[in-house]
């Protein structure tokens, strides 16, 4: 049937890419969290810089981080009433506490641990690594929960946000700990260089495993939603096909996913530091990339 | 009668809508909605090929759902339902944070630009309550829409509604539209419908 929409009203998107940006920053302090904690509770010697490099990123990403949220409300300074009125039932109240705990203990645990009281950091570490991933993880449950949108309204949504954040916050570490050595740490002598090059080539290794894990899990949200509603399908065609699909198909799948899997598993390849610096800058803009598309085609198809 | 026996709704018999856009304009006026914003509004379709062709009509507004996603998902309680089922939004609690014009599946909220919170219909909860019908209902010169109370079986929306074949918006949502339709056309309730 030919079909012609004659009149119709349209709104404003209401989030927009500050509410990406948002998930980026805290998915990227929540991967810095985990990755230093893992660290500092491995206690190998020459995993301690990384645990320290963590340490400092993981609060101060996620001070920014409810910046951008509190600049997008309508209304900025009302922003104290997500503490008195509480709706329990809304993800976003399980977030504004966790924005508040998360932080603090982040900067209790660094506190600790540049002090060198290790054993006190890394009960605060095992404390903080569920709070950094539910920190990150509601941001996935306030999506799957706004089930007007096909690309939201999945229970993968969750733990999709959770593995884009280890993704995006190994990529930072790493990419972190080769500035430290090559600019900070000149003068080491060529052993400590070489247990370096080691911990930043095992950490490649983990941020391999976690775009695979990525991949798939991003492989099977685009299978069932090609699959699934009219709406689902419309906007699986959006990113596939349509307006996102060089956000989508190059710059998250392709840049951000295959071609730091390259770099990371080709032998030839990943003898060069310059290629682990390369996947990590791609995988990091991959997963923002994947915030927009997330954020903004998930709200760009008409609901009436 | 006492407060929990009622529970308002709407019926739009579509066998009588002409697609005048009344019911836009007495909504804006009535309640003061800014340019670029509507609470109420007429979406129109033309299907088919010449000469077999025809214009539908479809009156939009919030149907006040009996599970409201929008109240689930407000984080300061600013979006509540009343004892009579109307949504509503309290504008000095909303803090603009949007998450319920995200999670609506009917698209039916935005934000105030002069005021800068939530907005949305309410039924004209302020005439309600007063014992007159909403400015839409009262301005439709065709009688297309009718609004009442659902649990009262002598009001004339009950009559129309036990008596007709209707429809809701998106019943898959579960959120029980309080909005019934009768005669909508399916590719006018499409959204996905004609936009190419």
């Amino acid at each position: 049937m030919d079909v012609n929409v004659v009149y119709n009203t349209s709104y404003e998107m209401p989030l927009g890419y500050l509410i990406a940006t948002y998930f980026y920053l805290t998915g990227l302090s929540a991967g810095s969290f985990v990755v230093s904690v893992i660290a500092t509770i491995g206690g190998k010697k020459e995993y301690k810089p990384i645990g320290r490099i963590g340490a400092v990123m993981a609060p101060i990403l996620l001070i920014l981080a409810p910046m951008t949220l509190i600049v997008d409300l309508e209304q900025p300074f009302r922003f104290w009433h997500l503490f008195l009125y509480l709706n329990l039932k809304s993800p976003i109240t399980y977030g504004s506490f966790l924005l508040s705990a998360y932080p603090i203990n982040g900067l209790i645990y660094a506190w600790y641990l540049f002090t060198g009281r290790e054993k006190i950091a890394k009960i605060l570490g095992i404390i903080g690594i569920p709070l950094a991933l539910a920190t990150h993880g509601y941001t996935g449950f306030i999506l799957a929960l706004g089930k007007g949108r096909a690309l939201w309204s999945t229970a993968l949504m969750p733990t999709l946000f959770i593995i884009s954040a280890m993704v995006s916050g190994v990529a930072l570490m790493i990419l972190l700990a080769v500035i430290r050595n090559r600019y900070f740490f000149k003068g080491k002598p060529a052993e400590e260089k070489l247990e370096d090059e080691k911990l930043i080539s095992g950490l490649t290794k983990f941020l391999g495993a976690f775009i695979i894990a990525d991949l798939f899990l991003v492989f099977n949200d685009i299978l069932v939603l090609m699959t699934s509603t009219e709406e689902a399908l419309g906007v699986a065609k959006l990113i596939l096909f349509g307006d996102f699909s060089w956000e989508f198909l190059v710059i998250e799948i392709f840049l951000g996913g295959f071609v730091p899997l390259f770099l990371i598993f080709n032998s030839k390849v990943n003898r060069y530091m310059k290629s682990t610096v390369i996947a990590s800058l791609l995988t990091l803009i991959g997963v923002y990339s994947m915030r927009v598309v997330v954020v903004i085609a998930g709200q760009s198809l008409p609901l009436h | 009668m006492k407060k929990a026996d009622v529970r308002y709704g709407m019926v739009i018999d579509l066998r009588r809508c002409i697609g005048c856009h009344s019911c836009s304009v007495a909504c804006k006026s009535e309640n003061d909605v800014p340019l670029s914003v509507y609470r109420s509004w007429v979406k129109v379709i033309e299907k088919g090929k010449y000469p077999n062709v025809s214009r539908s009509f479809l009156p939009s507004l919030c149907n006040n759902c009996e599970q409201p996603i929008c109240v689930q998902n407000c984080p300061t309680k600013a979006s509540y339902q009343r004892e009579d089922g109307v949504v509503m939004v309290d504008p000095h609690r909303c803090i603009g944070c949007k998450y319920c014009i995200a999670s609506c599946p009917y698209d039916v909220r935005f934000v105030n630009p002069i005021k800068r919170i939530v907005q949305k219909c309410y039924f004209c909860n302020h005439r309600v309550d007063a014992g007159i019908a909403p400015a839409c209902v009262v301005t439709c010169l065709g009688r297309a829409r009718i609004f009442g109370n659902l649990r009262d079986p002598k009001s004339e929306i009950s009559h129309l509604l036990a008596t007709n074949p209707v429809q809701v918006l998106k019943p898959e949502m579960a959120t029980k539209p309080q909005v019934f339709y009768i005669g909508a056309d399916l590719e006018a309730m499409d959204p996905m419908k004609g936009r190419e």
